[in-house]
């Protein structure tokens, strides 16, 4: 059965290699033949990874030992839903579940534009192509998933136990369908430049492309924290730690696109500035699998080292040096149709907004890649980490927080003094107002104070934004608030799913505020019946329990909870030992309400009898998770919309 | 141009505050990357004040005191051994012999690097090379 999937993988790089070179002759002859081939083959390397997929998957269910890949990750002991993802825990499984997803992307790109006979949309197909040859050719040359031991051993090494985990299961997928979704964005700026094709529908269809795989991308990495949050047991979800700033950047200059992709599509301005960020975000997208797989940075999620990180770099140099020189060639082509009015205006917001995410984007760059970056050019390898990225991204995050409530309500071209009147000063004036109350509950220091001012000042620009258009709507609209609001939001789903994300964003900031200023920690050993008291909660242990499970031995404290005196419940923390791995695994107990959460870690039962307990209060965590879904309700609005198109758009070909 | 002289120095301001932040940050928090034997063999007190290490934990040189909580292990490159001291819950992943990296101040007097923090890599990659060669 390896054979067969080395050879679908195989088959599979040879249809790439074809389509690439069957669509540029077509695109070059004119011939159509060539192009319906070169597109057929985009779709058979689908099929063929779809295949190859399920070759590794039935060897993983089956517990195959004498798959090199089944002998490493998985153990016949896993319970067989981990077996199943499995298949994502390691480089070569990681990389085959990349080709699929791109594979997919192909397929669902061509079938979305089928009926479209128009050469540019095979040049898009044809860049998907030379991407699929990079990952086919590694899976096939350099690191193949179907690699056979000589002696297959009796049983596996078992999955990592961080691994082991529900939120693991989805996330790595879910990220992957965002990272990987910005070859079709990517694959309309080469086309646009390759094919010297002015006009402005491909943006509009790009926008939609982009906000699909940015919306699967934050809700990637929102899970990734989540799951740093609750299997880390370290009692926070973000640790500016090399790979999880890999996820954000890409996010970051995709966030920067989405918005000044609205003044191309209004204005006709940032042409050049737009295709950049597209490169930019693909080849992030790519740099955070480099990062995530090649081991050249330290990470706690860092899961194994490779060989394949040279081959990555120079596939991001390749491909960024052709997109640098394509832009370069095609400079008229990308000229701008209108110059900036004014500076106070949504495209000068939208411009400050752009550079700011691009600087927080090069600064998050920076310090992840510091320690080889400054051994290049001094010499001494110099390290930073989570200081120095809350030093430098926080004031730029908090800016970028009050521009989210500035940039929609200024008015296009330039905003005069009674528009700023109008739209600021209630804003402003209930921004200070909140911060003005959150002084006396211990509210110091400067970020602390802008932010709570900048969540209070968005928010009311939000509100007063429904609120204008709702009374812009009040000749046509009777109904009750509510379905005022539906109305509204269906009348201009872009505009107000937005606002929406944007609402999101604020709750988000809440939270991350919330749980990084206020924490509280307490610890100490404690005997069966003594309590430990932390804020307005005390643990007392009520015993320590053993368990054996399926593949792991269980030990549980269990803790009485009371709040302000008053039981609110009993929590187990626990540590597993893992059978297979002899490696601890804290599982940590977690006790959530709106207003905070109460994270308790097991740190293990002492010589002397006495249990050690640490204990966090995270306040407002939970309105991080909730931020993140509101985003995605948000997007999800955004993306409903129907396409926008200029008259003469509808009849382009 | 008013308009335009606006936008370039609305610009500068905004390269020049996020240049600002990242030279102070790196130099405020920036570490030194050392190896265990570059440090151990400092004959005075170093300059700067965090470093950053890599090495593994040197067997049998783990103590943990879960009460306090404070772990204390000696790191090693195979030449030289530098002793860390962490206050901190023991990672599930921490044994003997694991890579682990270590950030912290570095106090000559006692020799020792206080951590504050502490990273062990995940063990994987040392047992998979006792699955030993592929069929040819």
């Amino acid at each position: 059965m390896s054979e067969l999937g080395r050879l679908a993988l195989l088959l599979g790089f040879a249809c790439s290699l074809f389509a690439v070179g069957s669509i540029a002759w077509g695109l070059r002859t004119g011939l159509s033949g060539p192009l319906r081939s070169g597109r057929r083959a985009v779709w058979a390397v689908c099929g063929l990874a779809l295949l190859a997929m399920i070759l590794l998957e039935r060897a993983l269910l089956t517990r195959d030992m004498s798959y090199r890949y089944v002998a490493e990750h998985t153990s016949k002991d896993l319970p067989l839903h981990y077996a199943f993802t499995s298949l994502w825990a390691g480089q070569e499984g990681s990389l085959l579940l990349w080709l699929l997803i791109l594979s997919a992307y192909g397929s669902a790109f061509l079938f979305a534009y089928r009926k479209r006979l128009d050469p540019f949309y095979d040049a898009v197909a044809m860049v998907v192509a030379s991407v699929m040859v990079f990952f086919t050719g590694l899976l096939s040359f350099v690191c193949s998933p179907f690699r056979i031991l000589a002696t297959p051993p009796p049983d596996g090494m078992g999955l990592n136990p961080l691994l082991q985990d529900p939120g693991m299961m989805i996330h790595p997928p879910i990220l992957y369908t965002g990272y990987v979704g910005f070859i079709i964005p990517f694959g309309f700026a080469i086309a646009v430049l390759l094919t010297n094709r002015s006009g402005t529908r491909w943006i509009e269809e790009v926008r939609r492309w982009t906000l699909f795989c940015w919306g699967f991308l934050g809700v990637g990495i929102l899970l990734g924290a989540r799951w740093a949050y609750i299997e880390l047991g370290w009692g926070g979800y973000w640790g500016w730690d090399p790979v999880e700033n890999a996820s954000l950047m890409p996010w970051l200059v995709g966030t920067a696109f989405v918005h000044s992709v609205m003044i191309e599509q209004r204005r006709g301005m940032l042409k050049t500035w737009n295709i950049a960020l597209i490169v930019l975000t693909f080849e992030l997208s790519i740099f955070g699998t480099f990062l995530t797989r090649s081991g050249v940075l330290t990470s706690v999620h860092s899961f194994a080292e490779s060989n394949i990180g040279p081959w990555f770099l120079g596939f991001i140099l390749l491909s960024s040096t052709i997109a640098t020189a394509l832009i370069l060639y095609r400079k008229a082509l990308l000229e701008s149709e209108n110059r900036m009015d004014a500076v106070v205006s949504r495209e000068g917001s939208f411009l400050f907004n752009n550079v700011l995410f691009v600087a927080l984007t090069f600064a998050t760059f920076l310090g992840t890649t510091f320690p080889v970056l400054s051994e290049a050019v001094t010499g001494t390898k110099i390290s930073v980490s989570a200081p120095f990225f809350n030093r430098v991204n926080v004031p730029i995050a908090l800016t970028l927080l009050l521009l989210t409530g500035a940039g929609p309500v200024l008015s296009w071209k330039r905003a005069t003094a009674s528009v700023l009147k109008r739209n600021f000063v209630l804003p402003a004036f209930m921004g200070i107002l909140a911060t003005l109350v959150a002084l006396p509950f211990g509210a110091t220091g400067i970020y602390t104070l802008v932010c709570i001012f900048a969540a209070a000042f968005v928010t009311t620009t939000i509100i007063m934004e429904f609120a204008r258009g709702i009374q812009a709507r009040k000749s046509v609209e009777t109904g009750a608030l509510p379905s005022q609001v539906v109305n509204l939001v269906q009348k201009n789903k872009r505009r107000y799913g937005g606002y929406i994300v944007h609402a999101g964003m604020v709750i988000l900031f809440v939270g991350v505020l919330g749980s990084s200023v206020f924490q509280k920690e307490a610890h100490g050993p404690l005997r069966n019946g003594e309590a430990l008291a932390i804020g307005p909660y005390t643990l007392t242990l009520r015993g320590v329990t053993e368990q054996q499970k399926q593949n792991a031995s269980l030990t549980t404290a269990i803790l009485d909870v009371k709040r302000e005196g008053k039981f609110v419940g009993t929590e187990h923390a626990s540590k597993a030992l893992y059978s297979k791995s002899q490696q601890p695994m804290t599982e940590v107990a977690l006790r959530t309400t709106p207003a905070e959460d109460l994270y308790m870690i097991l740190g293990g039962v002492n010589e002397d009898g006495t249990t050690s307990i640490q204990a966090y209060i995270n306040p407002l965590v939970s309105f991080v998770w909730v931020g993140g879904l509101v985003m995605v309700f948000g997007t999800i609005i955004a993306l409903s919309d129907k396409m926008r198109l200029r008259r003469e758009e509808k009849f382009a070909p | 141009m008013g308009k335009s002289v606006r936008l370039t120095v609305l610009s500068l301001v905004v390269v020049a505050a996020v240049g600002y932040l990242i030279l102070t940050g790196v130099r405020q928090t920036g570490m030194q990357y050392m190896t265990v034997t570059e440090l151990a063999r400092l004959d005075r007190a170093p300059k700067a004040e965090g470093f950053r290490l890599d090495g593994t934990v040197a067997p049998g040189s783990v103590v943990y005191d879960q009460r306090r909580p404070r772990l204390q292990f000696k790191m090693t490159d195979g030449k030289e051994n530098i002793a860390v001291v962490y206050d901190g819950l023991k990672p599930d992943a921490f044994a003997d012999g694991r890579e682990v990296v270590v950030e912290g101040a570095y106090r000559h007097s006692d020799r020792a690097l206080h951590a504050s923090k502490l990273v062990t890599k995940c063990p994987s990659k040392y047992e998979a090379q006792g699955l030993g060669k592929d069929r040819s």
